[in-house]
């Protein structure tokens, strides 16, 4: 598969980003106040912390600036903005080093964002900021260590927080949850792992909440599987429901998107090894009607492992586009788009959510420096023109692309 | 009047209290999707265009000896050409040589440019069914459209009707145009004598004619003629096969004017006309009358294309009728032009346009008495 594999997509641009195409999962456009449609993305690992394109013309994305991370052993990985301000998650490779927390930025000049706050997550028993949600301009929520907590297990070092920012100065954390037994002094019994090989652990990692039901967390909660809270009290979020389908699936729950019109949750997996070794990661539909009781319909197809399996490669699945409830992003309830690393872009139409069809994809070719020979498809967002980006993790940069399905 | 039933999730409570068991059909008899957004219709995803996201066919049919061949490899030359997969009966036809054949698998050859060609073994729909499933595999070269020759003694109806039945297929195919090749030369001849050669034209979306540098001006204008009597399908010439990409894999425009030949174009007993419907007709009355056509004349039903107007419907929906074969019907985004009238061609064997538009109307009536 050297070459690019392209269905219903057009292709509009690929931008390296200028030696630094490694993208992690924050990927957020701002309409900068001079017209400027910004896309802002946050780099997968050290040394950048974030990028800014301009992609008013999605036919020639334009660098226009660049961050470096204060320090090599963090991460950014994740990122918002919403109208002039950008909220950057740090996360740190062990335990109890700095900085680690969120930084918000002022990005109304684009080319000079100017820190106006940091969020400090740091501790002994924390690594900061993994992910985070900003769409309404008042509430972060995310998936964070603290000082504070202090998991059973140190894989299950970060829980759901949910920080207010409506001061942007001064933010605070105005309620947390975490999967009951992951907190010492918890009177529940802590979960039970995952077998060996397939132990990633008992946290957040994705936590949407959307405006037609801002009382509602949807959280992806990795080995924990789907979790879905009432946070109508944000100081007491409880839980409504969980799935968990580990084991005999591998685990790593990833996103929850829920459609509100149909009822129907869609739900992304993450491939976190490479040659198969977690064979299948998959995006799962999920009937959610009863609130109380979701239930699995179908999984979205792919070519098999076979076609995308490369030995130091990913091929499975990540991230979704999240009908992220912002003025300039595209919003479907009938199309899912969604990656797969060495799978690349794949498109779905769930109208039939018990047949989901594949409807489109975007393989690229391999980046030339790509460390494992192999593109890996990362993350995507699609704005309200209906453009859509699509990201390498390691090498390849941005690419634009149009639907055409 | 019965109340459409609420659905389980709606914007003003999505997620509501629990889901309802309440019967799915609504006021007018039709049943309403499960579940679906906003984009989603009674039948699917709105779709812009009416392939909507499957893969393009285009079927090339024609006499023995009329150029179909030479019509394809031409368009394989060109850059529209690329990434096309070619099926035919046997590799010979088209050309392919033994060298070719000894370095490829059983199945298909390579042609370069992202091309291949398929031979059909057992039958079509197995071989469609099994190149789709190498390209999904990646086992193939990613190709975005289809290409199939017919042999030239085919009848093309049960072709048509294939990627019509067939749940496979039907949902991942797309039969843009079925594409006529009719010799300058000999097509008077042919379709004078042989039946399948008459019924290649009178299903034709367009129609090629080829070798016209070998036909002079009169055997020309005849042989026009000949094929208006059969089609009201657009006509082109090509020489040594070379003809404008777009007339073979675009979508032919559906009926955009009304084909009266006023009674006297019968050429064996085929005809063709178009239906107007000023109003919007309710899915189930049209559904009907089809039905009953299908049932009483089914085989006389050559082919039956258009675009109608559906009470309920916010776009137009596609039609697409062989015989008894009934296309899944596609509700585009919106209307093709200004236009938004029902209209629908039909391809008939010894059943006027009279007969037809009478049981429209008889049943349109009937549906619209309601008792009060």
């Amino acid at each position: 598969m050297a070459d690019t594999a392209i269905w219903n997509f057009k292709q509009l641009a690929h931008h390296e980003l200028d030696g630094f195409g490694g993208i992690g999962e924050g990927m957020s456009i701002q309409i900068a106040k001079d017209g400027r449609r910004i896309l802002w993305l946050a780099h997968e690992s050290a040394p950048k912390n974030f990028t800014a394109v301009d992609v008013s013309d999605p036919r020639a994305p334009k660098l226009v600036a660049r961050r470096d991370l204060p320090q090599t052993h963090m991460r950014s990985n994740s990122l918002e903005t919403v109208g002039d301000l950008m909220a950057v998650a740090y996360q740190t490779t062990q335990k109890g080093l700095q900085p680690a927390g969120f930084e918000l930025f002022d990005i109304s000049v684009p080319e000079n964002p100017r820190s106006i706050a940091f969020f400090d997550c740091s501790g002994p028993t924390s690594r900061g900021v993994h992910q985070l949600w900003f769409a309404d301009g008042e509430y972060i929520h995310m998936s964070s260590g603290a000082p504070d907590f202090t998991p059973t297990h140190p894989k299950d070092d970060q829980f759901y927080r949910i920080i207010d920012v409506k001061n942007p100065t001064k933010p605070v954390e105005v309620g947390r949850w975490w999967l009951p037994g992951t907190r010492e002094g918890d009177s529940a019994p802590p979960p039970k792992r995952h077998p060996e090989g397939a132990d990633t652990g008992f946290r957040p990692h994705n936590t949407n909440v959307y405006p037609e039901r801002p009382d509602r967390a949807y959280l992806g909660y990795i080995d924990g599987g789907l979790v879905t809270l009432d946070i109508a009290d944000k100081a007491h979020p409880k839980m409504i429901a969980r799935w968990d389908y580990h084991p005999p699936y591998h685990g790593f729950t990833h996103t929850v998107v829920p459609m509100f019109s149909s009822g129907i949750y869609v739900v992304s997996d993450e491939c976190v090894r490479p040659e198969g070794g977690d064979w299948p990661k998959l995006v799962w539909i999920v009937d959610g009607r009863a609130e109380d009781n979701p239930v699995p319909i179908a999984t979205c197809p792919l070519p098999p492992l076979e076609t995308y399996m490369r030995p130091q490669a990913r091929y499975g699945a990540h991230n979704l586009w999240e009908n992220i409830p912002k003025p300039n992003g595209w919003k479907s309830e009938d199309i899912v788009l969604a990656t797969y690393f060495n799978g690349g872009l794949r498109a779905y139409d769930i109208s039939n959510p018990y047949q989901p069809k594949e409807v489109g994809y975007f393989v690229p070719a391999p980046p030339a420096r790509a460390p494992s020979g192999a593109i890996q498809i990362n993350d995507v967002f699609v704005d309200e023109r209906a453009i859509v980006y699509t990201v390498d993790r390691h090498v390849g940069g941005l690419y634009t692309l149009e639907m055409d399905f | 009047m019965p109340e459409r039933s609420p659905t389980p999730a709606s914007p003003s409570q999505p997620f509501g209290p629990g889901p309802t068991f309440s019967p799915l059909k609504g006021g007018d008899g039709t049943f309403q999707p499960l579940f679906g957004g906003a984009g989603t219709s009674l039948f699917g995803r709105r779709q812009r265009r009416p392939r909507g996201a499957r893969l393009p066919v285009t079927v090339v049919t024609g006499f023995l000896g009329s150029g179909k061949t030479t019509l394809i490899r031409a368009f394989l030359q060109k850059p529209e050409g690329a990434n096309t997969a070619i099926v035919v009966n046997e590799y010979g036809e088209i050309g392919i040589d033994d060298a070719l054949l000894r370095a490829s698998s059983d199945a298909t050859v390579l042609l370069g440019n992202g091309c291949l060609c398929c031979e059909v073994r057992s039958d079509l729909q197995e071989t469609l069914r099994a190149l789709f499933i190498e390209r999904g595999r990646g086992a193939v070269p990613s190709f975005e459209r289809v290409v199939i020759e017919t042999s030239g003694l085919a009848d093309p109806g049960p072709v048509l009707q294939t990627f019509g039945t067939d749940r496979a297929l039907a949902g991942e195919f797309h039969l843009t145009a079925l594409v006529t090749v009719v010799d300058a030369v000999t097509g008077t001849g042919n379709l004078a004598r042989m039946p399948e050669a008459r019924k290649q034209v009178a299903l034709a979306d367009r129609i090629v004619l080829s070798k016209t540098d070998l036909a002079d001006a009169d055997r020309r204008d005849r042989l026009l003629a000949d094929i208006a009597a059969l089609s009201a399908a657009p006509v082109a010439s090509a020489v040594d096969g070379d003809i404008a990409p777009a007339f073979l894999l675009d979508d032919p425009p559906i009926a955009t004017r009304p084909i009266d030949r006023g009674g006297h174009a019968h050429t064996h007993g085929i005809d063709t006309f178009s239906l107007i419907f000023p109003e919007p007709l309710p899915w189930p009355a049209f559904q009907q009358t089809m039905a009953l056509l299908a049932a009483l004349r089914g085989p006389d039903l050559l082919r039956v294309k258009g675009l109608v107007a559906l009470a309920g419907c916010q776009g137009p929906v596609v039609i697409h009728q062989v015989q008894h074969v009934a296309h899944p019907p596609v509700e585009l985004v919106d209307w093709p032009d200004a236009d938004r009238r029902s209209r629908l061609v039909f391809v008939t064997r010894n059943l006027p346009r009279a007969a037809v538009e009478q049981l429209f109307t008889a049943v349109g009536e009937i549906a619209s008495l309601r008792s009060q």
